[in-house]
């Protein structure tokens, strides 16, 4: 690359409108779940919550290493995406971004489902053991049990 | 007027930016649904598998490595590693590919297309196949052969080598010079034979991917400053100075700057002066890489110490290439005496690696005598400086006025233009192509995500009806594919600058070598630089064109 940096995973976040874009992204997954005629406006913010929580999931947290070849000999390529996010650097504007954004959807989703029990409880569960605690600095380059380590 | 003025980097328009994002998000999910189908055998898998028998065996491949490889480059391949078949002169011919099956492999109907050439890095059109240097490249060969087989520590010391470094010391401005066989090899193996650990290197944001190894290889402390912010290089010095090393706070032994002349991808000049008030307050060093610049900028070619008219004795290292002005390979450092001794009992490429082979260094010696006037036509160095200076500006001036986004400074024959959207970058390589227009596009990881390009390098071989020629062609395909994206008006340095400006220009310097032309009695006709692999029928009519032009030159002059 023609960049100091080895790896343009570590900066390509703060490009000009990704933040909008991201945010744009999750619109269009809501309008889509919206326009199937038979499910009520409940199940379809907790649907947009959960494809959310699960896709960003996998996009940040599973995959490690990078869709190409980096110049940095392999020390991303155990790295999830979360972790090889500005280098590792905790409480940036990225991650600070990143972190808000499905809560402030969790919250609407509250609102929106009329907080009743059960959509509550699987959107609080996913909402934390999929797009909390993995965001948090305690957990950077933990893995339970062993799972996804290689 | 100072640089700042003179050069532009439009960002990126919002909206641009978020349709690139979508299209590569886009193409991320139809890779991971074909990768799926690929895997799952729906679909005929040509990707380099495991054999069977290792199959239990810890992965060899990492699949998720080669996903852009697979799903985005090979879709688009044919715009890159095109093979040639003549020398890459201003125009050059390219062997046809077609793939029957997107990208996978190739077929090679047999056919050629000739196309002109602004991939290479070609910047005073050195890469011919007649003319002094070449002469002097095979005697050069019949004298000493091909190879050396030998490094310069032991038997691979040409005299040739020897007359090339006084060559090179004498035409940047430096006590002494040395030169390695390798350009990338020059920056990466010598800057851990000038510093190591407990020193610090400030480096460029863009800086080149050899400077970067050079640097990591030191195991020096790495500071990286904004591209060309000279408040973030004081700001880092300063840091570097009062807190010194990081946990022992012992001072540094010792700051380099290390900055390039010219940057390849942007087109951008660094602030030398600055630079050089910098290292002079604050007691560092500086590096200059001037790959890209030496013979390039500069009103007598000598790179950007030239171009700002600064003492090149003020710059500590000097290191260059012949690659890219002069027609050759391989890349020199020079400075001060004690600079160059210590390199040649130090340098990992110049004890351990062989030499630069002789046909090669005597093009290069040939190439700067050229330059100083010493060999070749008389007045030829000069018009080729000339050439490429009005060549870079005309070119600029009018893509400005096209209103597409071009990056850099105004005299950087370095030319990007912005395509900024991953489908247009493989549309713009081909329909240029098709036009009869080689260009090289280059897309992310290489460029910043938002920021593809297509990047053209001037040359002194183009002529300016190929440049009105291509700017036609670039027309017409940027408003096909709708890249002209610029809001600003063309910069004011732009507005003198038309055809008529250009060869007024190219008179002047024709004016002044007639003298020569005049006592040998006849004007000295002035042939487009161009190889002599063509076929002679395609090669009259740039031939016809450039001697109509310079036998009316001459018949209006005189």
């Amino acid at each position: 690359t023609a960049h100091s940096d080895p790896n343009p995973n570590h900066v390509y976040f703060n490009s000009r409108g990704i933040w909008a874009t991201y945010v744009i992204f999750i619109f269009i997954t809501h309008f889509i779940v919206l326009s199937i005629p038979f499910i009520s406006m409940a199940l379809a913010w907790t649907l947009t919550c959960q494809i959310h929580n699960v896709i960003t999931y996998f996009w940040l947290h599973w995959e490690k290493g990078a869709p190409f070849e980096p110049l940095d000999q392999g020390e991303s390529r155990t790295l999830t995406h979360w972790e090889q996010l500005d280098d590792g650097v905790q409480f940036t504007a990225n991650k600070k971004f990143l972190l808000v954004v499905p809560i402030v959807i969790f919250l609407l989703t509250t609102f929106y489902t009329r907080y009743d029990q059960i959509h509550f409880l699987v959107n609080a569960l996913s909402l934390v053991l999929l797009a909390i605690v993995p965001k948090l600095p305690q957990l950077y380059r933990v893995r339970i049990f062993g799972i996804n380590k290689w | 007027m100072s640089v700042k003025h003179e050069e532009q980097f439009e960002p990126t328009p919002y909206v641009v930016a978020i349709i690139t994002y979508i299209g590569y998000v886009m193409l991320a999910v139809f890779g991971h649904m074909r990768d799926f189908l690929r895997n799952h055998g729906f679909e005929k898998n040509l990707i380099a598998t495991e054999p069977a028998r290792t199959k239990d065996f810890v992965p060899l491949y990492q699949n998720f490595e080669s996903f852009y490889t697979r799903n985005l480059y090979r879709r688009i391949r044919d715009c890159w590693n095109r093979p040639i078949r003549t020398c890459p002169g201003a125009e050059f011919e390219l062997i046809d590919r077609k793939s029957p099956d997107h990208g996978w492999s190739f077929e090679y109907p047999g056919t050629h297309t000739r196309a002109i050439n602004f991939g290479s890095y070609n910047y005073l059109g050195f890469a011919e196949t007649d003319g002094p240097c070449a002469d002097a490249a095979a005697a050069a060969t019949e004298t000493f052969g091909c190879g050396v087989g030998s490094p310069r520590a032991e038997a691979g010391n040409l005299d040739l080598h020897t007359r090339l470094e006084a060559t090179v010391a004498e035409f940047v401005g430096a006590e002494d010079a040395i030169i390695f066989p390798m350009g990338f090899a020059t920056n990466a193996l010598n800057m851990p034979a000038l510093i190591g650990k407990g020193c610090c290197v400030l480096s460029d944001e863009l800086n080149h991917s050899s400077l970067v190894l050079g640097a990591r290889l030191t195991g020096a402390k790495i500071k990286v400053f904004r591209h060309n912010d000279i408040a973030d290089v004081e700001a880092k010095l300063r840091d570097a100075i009062v807190y010194g090393q990081d946990r022992t706070r012992r001072p540094f032994k010792k700051i380099l700057i290390v900055v390039e002349g010219v940057y390849s991808m942007e087109g951008s000049v660094t602030r030398l002066p600055e630079l050089i008030a910098l290292k002079k307050k604050y007691k560092a060093y500086l590096y200059l890489d001037e790959a890209h610049s030496i013979g390039a900028m500069g009103p007598h070619g000598r790179g950007v110490v030239d171009y700002f008219g600064c003492d090149p004795r003020d710059v500590d290292v000097l290191m260059g290439t012949f690659t890219k002005s002069f027609g050759g390979a391989g890349g020199y450092i020079a400075g001060s005496q004690h600079l160059v001794a210590l390199l040649r009992q130090r340098s990992h490429s110049g004890l351990y690696g062989a030499s630069l082979p002789a046909p090669v260094a005597a093009q290069v010696v040939t190439a700067f005598q050229m330059l100083m006037g010493r060999a070749g036509p008389p007045g030829e160095g000069a018009r080729r400086l000339k050439q490429l200076e009005v060549n870079t500006q005309y070119f600029r001036a009018s893509l400005h006025r096209l209103g597409v986004i071009v990056y850099g400074h105004r005299t950087s024959p370095v030319v990007p233009v912005m395509i900024f959207m991953p489908g247009k970058i493989a549309a713009f390589g081909r329909e240029t192509l098709k036009r009869g227009l080689g260009t090289v596009v280059v897309g992310y990881p290489a460029t910043p995500i938002i920021e593809s390009r297509a990047r053209f390098c001037l040359s002194a071989a183009h002529s300016l009806d190929i440049i009105d020629r291509s700017v036609q062609i670039i027309d017409e395909v940027t408003s096909l594919l709708l890249m002209k994206y610029s809001r600003r008006p063309p910069p004011a340095w732009t507005a003198g600058i038309t055809r008529e400006w250009a060869e007024a220009q190219l008179k002047l310097v024709d004016q002044q070598r007639r003298p020569h032309g005049a006592a040998n009695g006849g004007p000295v006709p002035r042939r487009p630089v161009e190889c002599r692999g063509d076929p002679p029928d395609k090669v009259a009519d740039e031939n016809d064109a450039a001697v109509k032009d310079n036998l009316a030159a001459v018949a209006a002059a005189s």
